[in-house]
């Protein structure tokens, strides 16, 4: 009879406690965030998508050898064996596991992973899975400056073969013929 | 008089029409809302009472022992995260201190506290979790809600220190990835300061409900001896009374500098090792865990390394030879058996998940309980498949 | 005997009056127009409060952009987003049943509306035996969900069949004999002569002293069969704590998990409508029905028209908040499980209902209110 009388007890009082708990809660603010009128705040260090800083790359690959997935890709060609010819470089983000690896390992810093949105303004949603192949390449090509160093180089070269034959081998006290820029 | 059946004795007597019951064999299948990932249980019930139930697992397996063959050490630290989602510092945790156990590795005063920091965050996180979903299986929703809130504030804090809110890949062979930006340490404790009356409000919402104590007391009560028999750890262990925790028993990290009790079951509501009792230790460990991250913030040291000198991402090798570490998972005793032959890819790299072992007392628990019981106990041991597959 | 006494009393009063001319046929024809719409309509209030009023329980903001204010819209969305899904019947299933046993489930709500009155006369059958009648048909929508389990050839909705049948039909016994003990003291079972108990007129001015006062304050047993009543129409709407025929965490749907599309639809509507009758019922024999005030009552019917509208709201005003308590007691408490909810309707709630009615027999014998002094 007692414990009759005490779990009719228990449940009542338990009950009107819970309702009166989640009548506070009630009226208290919502903590929803209504994207996308308002965000949510983002602080820095974040690791979203990758930007890359082309100019800065030097091709030596790290960054696609740490990855533990294998979803960076990159292609350019060497032009004049010192500036960059950019092809290719994408993060293919079917695999990507934003473990920040490939920022990590960066010898010159060139990479970072802090762009927030991706492609689309609010959702990927797609069949295709290419289109989460993505290209972070701003410029393909030569950059401007590489453009202007290589026809420099290359007007260099042209204006030093130009010239005629240096003067044939002088007996062995006169000083050696100058070097040539090529091949520096 | 009263039998309307004709029995005809030139026929053999099992042709009588007869009420026959039947086992019915259900499956609590992989899609499930609660059995807490892609887990199937077999079921045989007569009525409402399970008879027999067999778990089948495998459908989130995902080769991760196969990998760690494939990848370096340092490219295998982001698979780790993966395996138990929800405490997934833990795991970081656990393969970095084998790895540095194989590699003799020293790590920084700073990087230990802040390792500390992040394992005990994320088990309040995961224990929110835990018991936000437990509610759900029992029929409250709201509590989940509660829990949730609380468990976006943790998530916003991990966030802010390395980038990610659910798999961090923070904790590094050598140290931690970063160091904790300006006014990070400030924000936890207001963060602690903010939840713990939130959980006191739980309490009374949940955890002290009568239709909830009801549901789950008397239930799924593991003895001590089956306990050891079947390998629990964790809050499943603790909550048959035994008061075992890796933490102070086999200390890792820093753990012999902090004060924190070890709760067990004790029965209050029901038996002891009932899933009101582990239910119960999950809670405790949510203060316990608070605690330690209020002393650890106090000790850390203002500045100071990070990152062990010396590891190069790209040519680390550890030494040859093998190494057995365990560390204190939300779950229970989470293991990694390193096995190396002194190259960049380990020889064998193999997880002892806890929730893989805790698995295995269904089949004995499940038996004699109601259909409405299976799903409390099923809750109760707070399993992650992705742990249990790998 | 009695039944055929009070439909032949009605079927004459029928033919009579449209003998005489008074349009019956037209005033009945227009209240099932309206509460074809109000029982179309209502659902779609019903989900949209209740979205939002969880959402708020939950710290979350409900549906907030379906029609611009705080999506007032979003439940005709999802409406039609219902209608135009696919049928789909599962391969294996009883087809007779899966057909009909949404329509059975709704029917049984739907027909007991008839007899609600919502105003002093303004229902569509004045039935004498109201109560009983509204008990009696919305018991048939037991059998369109048990038909529902049945026929969708799954075991899960076999378990949520099962136990709605066990849960129903228990559940039936107390909320019957707590409202027995309100009529015990009125001695009638039309609901419009329970109504007019609690504001019991003297004929005389526009507002009045009423002694009788609202049935859950006229005298404690009174007020325990209201609460025993209240709880148990919660099993009878299978709402929290007693949602297991419908246990989202257990069963995933429960009875209608194969239901989809427009059949899926007709069980919701059943389940609001049912939370609808029972909270209306609730509200004419406990709450006073019409009256917005407990004790002092005002005398509608010398308001005409315009009285007869402020009656209508002050029941739905009334209905509506009895759905709100419904509402925040769902997203509060656990579930039950099926042998507690069994021992609660067995064990603790007809008990509790047989002592009220016992206790309220003998007052009214001796004349008393709270404690009858037999000697």
């Amino acid at each position: 009879m007692l414990t009759y009388a005490r779990n009719i007890r228990d449940t009542v009082m338990t009950t009107l406690k819970g309702m009166q708990i989640t009548l506070r809660n009630l009226r208290r603010p919502e903590t929803t965030v209504q994207y996308p009128e308002e965000q949510c705040e983002i602080k820095p260090g974040y690791r979203g998508f990758h930007t890359l800083d082309q100019e800065i790359c030097i091709l030596c690959f790290q960054c696609a050898k740490i990855c533990p997935v294998d979803c960076i890709e990159m292609a350019a060609t060497r032009v004049e064996k010192k500036f960059l010819s950019w092809e290719q470089f994408t993060v293919d983000y079917n695999k990507c596991l934003f473990c920040d690896l490939c920022v990590e390992v960066c010898p010159v810093d060139c990479i970072h992973m802090d762009r927030k949105t991706g492609p689309s303004q609010y959702a990927v949603i797609t069949d295709d899975r290419t289109t989460l192949n993505i290209d972070l390449l701003i410029y393909r090509g030569l950059s401007e400056t590489g453009v202007k160093a290589v026809d420099k180089l290359r007007a260099d070269k042209a204006a030093a073969a130009a010239k005629p034959a240096p003067a044939p081998a002088a007996p062995p006290s006169a000083p050696a013929a100058p070097r040539t820029t090529e091949g520096a | 008089m009263a039998s309307t059946v004709e029995t005809d004795l030139s026929r053999p007597p099992d042709t009588y029409v007869d009420v026959r019951t039947q086992e019915l064999q259900i499956n609590m299948g992989p899609q499930h809302p609660s059995t807490h990932g892609v887990l199937r249980v077999a079921l045989w019930v007569d009525g409402e009472i399970v008879t027999r139930a067999e778990p089948d697992i495998g459908y989130l397996h995902r080769c991760a022992e196969k990998i760690g063959e494939s990848v370096t050490h340092v490219q295998y630290v982001p698979y780790t995260d993966r395996y138990d989602y929800l405490a997934a510092m833990n795991n970081n945790l656990g393969y970095c201190l084998a790895v540095e156990r194989l590699a003799e590795l020293e790590i920084p005063e700073k990087a230990q506290y802040l390792r500390v920091i992040m394992s005990e965050l994320n088990r309040i996180a995961s224990h929110l979790m835990s018991v936000g979903t437990y509610g759900i299986d029992i029929g409250a929703f709201t509590a989940f809600f509660y829990a949730f809130r609380e468990r976006e504030e943790i998530l916003r804090l991990l966030e802010w220190i390395c980038g990610a809110r659910l798999t961090y890949n923070y904790i590094r062979i050598g140290g931690v990835m970063r160091d904790a930006p300006q006014g990070w340490v400030e924000d936890v404790q207001r963060f602690l300061d903010w939840f713990e009356p939130r959980m006191d409000e739980f309490n009374q919402l949940l955890t002290h409900n009568h239709i909830f104590v009801e549901r789950t007391s008397n239930i799924g009560v593991i003895t001590v001896e089956q306990a050891h028999d079947y390998a629990l750890s964790g809050p499943n262990l603790r909550g048959s009374g035994v008061r075992w925790d890796l933490r102070r028993d086999q200390p890792y990290l820093l753990y012999d500098r902090f004060e924190f009790d070890i709760p067990v079951g004790t029965g209050i509501k029901g038996t002891v090792g009932d899933c009101w009792d582990r239910y119960w230790v999950r809670i405790l460990e949510i203060g316990e865990s608070a605690r330690i991250v209020r002393q650890a913030l106090a000790q850390m040291p203002k500045e100071g390394e990070v990152m062990a000198k010396g590891v190069r991402h790209l040519a680390f090798k550890p030494k040859a030879g093998e190494a057995y570490t365990a560390v204190e998972n939300p779950r229970g005793e989470l293991g990694y058996y390193l096995i190396s032959e002194g190259g960049q890819i380990s020889y064998r790299s193999r997880i002892r998940a806890p929730s893989f072992c805790n698995l295995s007392i269904l089949e004995a628990l499940l038996p004699g309980t109601m259909l409405g019981d299976s799903v409390a106990i099923i809750g109760s041991i707070d399993i992650v498949l992705g742990e249990v597959d790998r | 005997m009695t039944m055929t006494l009070a439909s032949a009393g009605s079927i004459e009063s029928a033919v009579a009056a449209s003998a005489a001319g008074s349009g019956f046929w037209l005033t009945t024809l227009l209240g099932l127009v309206l509460l074809l719409g109000f029982v179309a309509l209502w659902p779609m209030f019903a989900i949209w409060l209740e979205r939002k009023v969880a959402a708020d329980f939950q710290s979350r903001m409900g549906p907030m952009y379906c029609g611009g204010f705080h999506g007032w819209l979003q439940s005709l969305a999802d409406g039609i987003k219902l209608a135009m899904k696919e049928d789909l019947i599962p391969r294996d299933s009883d087809r007779f049943l899966f057909w009909i046993a949404p329509a059975v489930a709704f029917f049984g709500v739907f027909a007991a509306f008839i007899a609600l009155p919502i105003a002093e006369g303004w229902q569509i059958a004045d039935v004498d035996l109201g109560l009983l009648f509204i008990l009696a048909i919305s018991s048939i929508g037991t059998l369109g969900i048990v038909m529902a389990g049945w026929s969708s050839n799954n075991k899960w909705s076999l378990y949520g069949a099962m136990r709605e049948a066990a849960q129903l039909v228990s559940y039936e016994i107390p909320l019957s004999i707590a409202l027995l003990s309100p009529l015990l003291v009125v001695g009638s079972l039309r609901l419009g002569d329970i109504v007019a108990f609690q504001s019991a007129a003297d004929g005389k001015s526009l507002i009045y002293w009423s002694g009788n006062g609202w049935f859950a304050l006229y005298s404690p047993w009174t007020l325990l069969a209201g609460v025993i009543y209240y709880i148990s129409s919660l099993a009878e709407c299978k709402r929290a704590p007693f949602d297991l025929p419908e246990a989202e965490s257990e069963l995933v749907a429960g009875f209608h998990t194969e239901y989809s599309g427009l059949r899926f639809s007709f069980f919701f509507l059943e389940e609001y409508a049912m939370m609808f009758i029972v909270s209306a019922i609730g509200v004419l024999v406990f709450l006073g029905g019409w009256q917005p005030l407990p004790w002092i009552s005002i005398d509608f019917a010398a308001l005409g028209f315009l009285g007869k509208l402020v009656c209508v709201g002050v029941v739905l005003f009334k209905a509506v908040f009895l759905v709100w308590v419904q509402i925040w007691l769902r997203w509060t408490l656990p579930r039950l499980r099926i042998d507690q909810v069994m021992v609660t309707g067995y064990k603790y709630l007809t008990p509790l209902s047989f002592l009220a009615l016992v206790m309220t027999s003998l007052c009214v014998h001796c004349g008393d209110r709270v404690i009858p002094t037999l000697f």
